[in-house]
């Protein structure tokens, strides 16, 4: 049975500082939700309000048709995984994924086949009569994994799972969460401030900041279609330029930048949403040239990239950071332009 | 928003500090009474008993003496401890492991068994002068303190920091005092601290030790109670609580009171 | 100077002091119990053979155990609530617990002298409120020495678990009840099963202190509840019995050197993560 778990309006607080501002939420039955942010901004919080470590000061959080707002964690049937794995250390590994069995009321014999099957399906057969001390930070995390999954819990919920294992392993792993995620058809909160776990294992990404959730999308969107400038400039934007629409010229839009420079947008490729808006790019979106239409620039230090050469670029907006194709080298002190590429670049309304 | 304690758990806990803190207040409030027996709540309020802990020579030659001893004891255990304690952080593979466990035999042995054993072996034995004997036996008792507390200080302490001293041209012994003893001050401060009120408040070790003209405060209090009973002694007794606030206030200043919690 | 010899030159001023003035005397001390002309372990016979000697081992152990027991409940329930406590009550509450522990032994056992007294402040208290008409003779009593002894120990009893229980992470707690345990399951099944080395070490701290105590017992219990401690020294001292004296000495060597030994063993099975 799977099912969705809502979030409404929720607000809390740690004495007088506000930590999470009517926050709303819904992650579908079967869906994998990411809180990706800074650290502060709020994920961690919310999900130890839906574990119930922590209570709302106001709003209301549902599982499926149950009420979870007032009900001790004890009671709240949530498999969760944490950050340092809080195995218990005075227990084996097959007694820590039996643990939650045990409360369960589940009898010895049933509890250690049982739990003894999850041990084998996260692949750690050798290791079921080993402490947590004599394990590695992988088996270890495979061990959390397993005792959140064996007690087969509506809702799986990761707080920064894989922040304490090496980067290879990190991939192996989130792989291996999302298969078993897929496998149960578990609904799932996940939390992390690692951009790339959370786009690549995630149906859809909260992007949140200062208690609030910024934008809620599949990461595709989020990626190339950031919807407000915190959110393009969380996703990797390095380039926002303020601009104001000033006159029609022709099919295009005459834009002016900071500095004076105008640019010419055609309206075949670029919506301009409001007269003052922002102009987002990344350096991929923004290409070197010799000429054309685009930002003048006169180019500073070069790097490579193996894929392309990267400029520093100064403008009248400023520095700018853009590439250039491998087969025109250009050499710093060249003069340039810098042509948008509307596949690659943002309009976005200005902030007020 | 933090998940609170059962209160019957509070209440218990609360009871116990009332239990903890309640009989020194008590004795703080005994010792102001106007009363020629010891009366709590006081009545009326007056100085005079600590004004008679003075008068009392018994008691003024003993203040003298116990502060000396704790002061004198704690040196010495400290100009030993330290250089041992400093040679089995630095030099742990040169010593065989064993030793870091007899330097703490003094608190696992019984006080009062040791504090016979060298009555009988020293004091009577040899034939030393008391003072010099209790001097030992104080010395010997508060080591296990040093070695540890310093030793615990000089385990976090990084001794490449000191080899940089060496290899800028410092010579060893210098290093020492200049680079490595700055760095575990603290060690040093908690450890004089904890040694010094040990043997301010020692009875088993000294009970044996003491003898005609020469004894310590904590034994000349257990004398007076055995034949008086008036608030004197319980002004006595709030003076040396006063040295505990002293000292912890030291330490507060010094090291931070979560120091104490360790 | 090889690091070898310095090492050795280093620690030889302290291992002298411990090996002349522990180690020697101490060992003298033993073998005079051995070396009495009516045999070997004549002294031991006539130690336990003595019903009066028996009946004051027995009642040390039983007034050091019952106040080991004490101490351990007490300090368990206190610690765990100042380990809970918010920051700033909590570093409160340990100057609280550390004040008395720094107090010296005669100083807390003469508070307890005041409040049991014949005129005392209890008795006051009570014929004050009618519950009593004539004053109740609480000291030179069993139970008089057992509170004193509580009260010396529980604070070192607090601190000690206080400083197990803040190494206990929270998130296992948390953890516990994410997997469906009630608090009173978790406190089962993790806290407690985690604290156990803790309170073995409290435990053994109580238990030694309260079996070698002297001013405690001299005070409050007098002649007629006569423990280990004030036996040596009424031999040693009283009745000039240094066979006696040492021979208590020994028995009091020999018992809080195994207790500390079995107890260190039984913290090491009890304890797998450390294996």
């Amino acid at each position: 049975m799977t099912v969705s778990l809502t979030l409404d309006g929720v607000s809390a607080s740690y004495g007088k500082t506000r930590v999470l501002e009517d926050l709303s939420l819904e992650v579908g039955a079967g869906e994998l939700v990411s809180l990706l942010g800074a650290s502060g901004c709020g994920k961690t919080t919310t999900l130890r309000l839906v574990a119930g470590f922590l209570a709302p000061d106001a709003g209301r959080i549902r599982l499926g048709d149950r009420d979870l707002t007032r009900l001790p964690a004890h009671a709240r049937d949530i498999g969760l995984v944490f950050q340092t794995y809080a195995l218990f250390p005075h227990l084996t590994v097959l007694d820590n994924v039996g643990f939650g069995l045990k409360q369960r009321g589940l009898g010895r014999a049933a509890r250690r086949a049982k739990a003894g099957e999850m041990v084998e399906r996260v692949g750690l057969s050798g290791f079921a009569d080993r402490y947590p001390a004599n394990l590695s930070g992988g088996q270890r995390q495979r061990v959390a994994l397993a005792r959140a999954l064996v007690i087969d819990p509506p809702l799986l919920m990761f707080d920064e799972p894989l922040s304490n294992l090496d980067a290879k392993l990190r991939v192996d792993m989130r792989v291996e969460i999302r298969r078993l995620q897929r496998a149960n058809g578990t609904t799932a909160l996940y939390v992390t401030h690692d951009q790339e776990e959370a786009f690549s294992i995630s149906d859809r990404v909260a992007i949140m900041d200062r208690g609030r959730i910024m934008q809620l999308d599949a990461p595709e969107v989020l990626y190339s279609r950031p919807a407000n400038a915190f959110v393009a400039d969380f996703v990797g934007f390095d380039t926002l330029l303020p601009m104001r629409a000033v006159a029609e010229a022709g099919d295009a839009v005459r834009v002016r930048m900071e500095g004076g420079a105008t640019l010419d947008l055609p309206r075949s490729d670029w919506t301009v949403p409001a007269q003052d808006f922002l102009f987002a790019a990344r350096a991929d979106g923004l290409l070197v040239a010799r000429e054309g239409a685009g930002i003048p620039a006169r180019l500073g230090l070069r790097t490579y990239l193996g894929r392309a050469y990267q400029y520093r670029c100064e403008t009248p907006a400023g520095e700018l950071i853009a590439n250039g194709p491998l087969s025109q080298p250009m050499e710093p002190g060249e003069t340039a332009v810098l042509i948008p590429n509307p596949e690659q670049c943002c309009l976005l309304p200005a902030e007020t | 928003m933090r998940r609170r304690i059962h209160p019957a758990l509070v209440g218990f806990a609360a009871l116990v500090f009332l239990f903890l803190l309640g009989p020194l207040v008590i004795i703080l409030g005994a010792s102001l009474s106007n009363t020629t027996y010891l009366a709590f709540p006081p009545e009326g309020l007056t100085l005079r008993w600590f004004e008679n802990a003075f008068e009392i020579s018994a008691f003024r030659r003993t203040m003298v003496t116990s502060f000396s001893l704790a002061t004198l004891g704690t040196l010495l255990s400290l100009a030993i401890g330290i250089p041992a304690a400093y040679a089995m952080a630095r030099y742990r593979w040169h010593l065989p492991r064993f030793l870091g466990n007899v330097f703490v035999l003094p608190v696992l042995v019984p006080e009062i068994v040791l504090g016979f054993a060298l009555m009988k072996s020293v004091a009577t034995g040899l034939d030393t002068p008391i003072y010099t004997t209790l001097l030992v036996g104080h010395a010997l008792l508060v080591l296990p303190y040093c070695v540890r507390v310093v030793g615990a200080s000089l385990a976090q302490f990084d001794f490449s920091v000191e080899e940089a001293a060496v290899s800028l041209g410092c010579p060893r012994w210098r290093a020492f005092f200049t680079v490595v003893l700055p760095n575990i001050r603290g060690g040093v401060i908690a450890a004089f601290v904890l040694a010094f009120i040990t043997s301010l408040n020692d009875v088993s070790i000294s009970i044996f030790l003491t003898g005609p003209g020469v004894s310590t405060l904590p034994i000349q209090l257990l004398a007076h109670m055995e034949q008086f009973f008036d608030p004197t002694i319980a002004s006595v007794s709030v003076l040396l609580m006063f040295v505990t606030v002293v000292v912890m206030a030291l330490v507060e200043r010094t090291l931070g009171l979560t120091f104490l919690a360790r | 100077m090889t690091d070898r010899r310095l090492a050795w030159a280093l620690a030889t001023p302290a291992l002298l002091l411990v090996a002349l003035f522990l180690g020697l005397p101490i060992l003298s001390t033993f073998g005079t119990t051995f070396t009495t002309d009516e045999g070997v372990f004549a002294t031991y016979e006539a130690f336990f053979t003595s019903r009066f000697r028996r009946a004051v081992l027995w009642r040390t152990m039983e007034v050091a155990l019952i106040t080991t027991a004490i101490s351990v409940v007490i300090g368990f329930v206190t610690a765990w609530v100042v380990a809970r406590a918010p920051r700033n009550v909590k570093s409160l509450l340990i100057v609280a617990a550390v004040f008395p522990l720094l107090t010296g032994v005669v100083v807390r056992s003469f508070a307890w002298l005041v409040i049991l007294g014949r005129n005392g402040i209890l008795n006051g208290f009570l014929e004050g409120i009618g519950v009593i008409e004539e004053p109740l003779s609480m000291l030179y009593t069993q139970g008089a020495v057992i509170v004193a002894m509580v009260y010396l120990f529980v604070p070192l009893m607090i601190l000690t678990l206080v400083g197990v229980l803040d190494s206990i992470p929270e998130d296992l707690t948390d953890a516990a009840a994410s997997l469906g345990a009630t608090p009173v399951a978790t406190f089962r099944q993790v806290v407690l099963p985690m604290a156990v080395p803790g309170l073995i070490v409290g435990a053994v701290l109580v238990f030694t202190g309260s079996f070698t105590s002297y001013a405690t017992p001299q005070l409050l219990g007098g002649e007629r509840q006569m423990m280990m401690g004030t036996f040596l020294h009424q031999r040693a001292m009283v009745t000039f019995d240094w066979v006696g004296a040492s021979t208590i000495a020994a028995i009091m060597v020999v018992v809080t050197l195994s207790t500390v030994y079995a107890m260190s063993r039984l913290a090491q099975r009890l304890n797998p993560v450390a294996g």
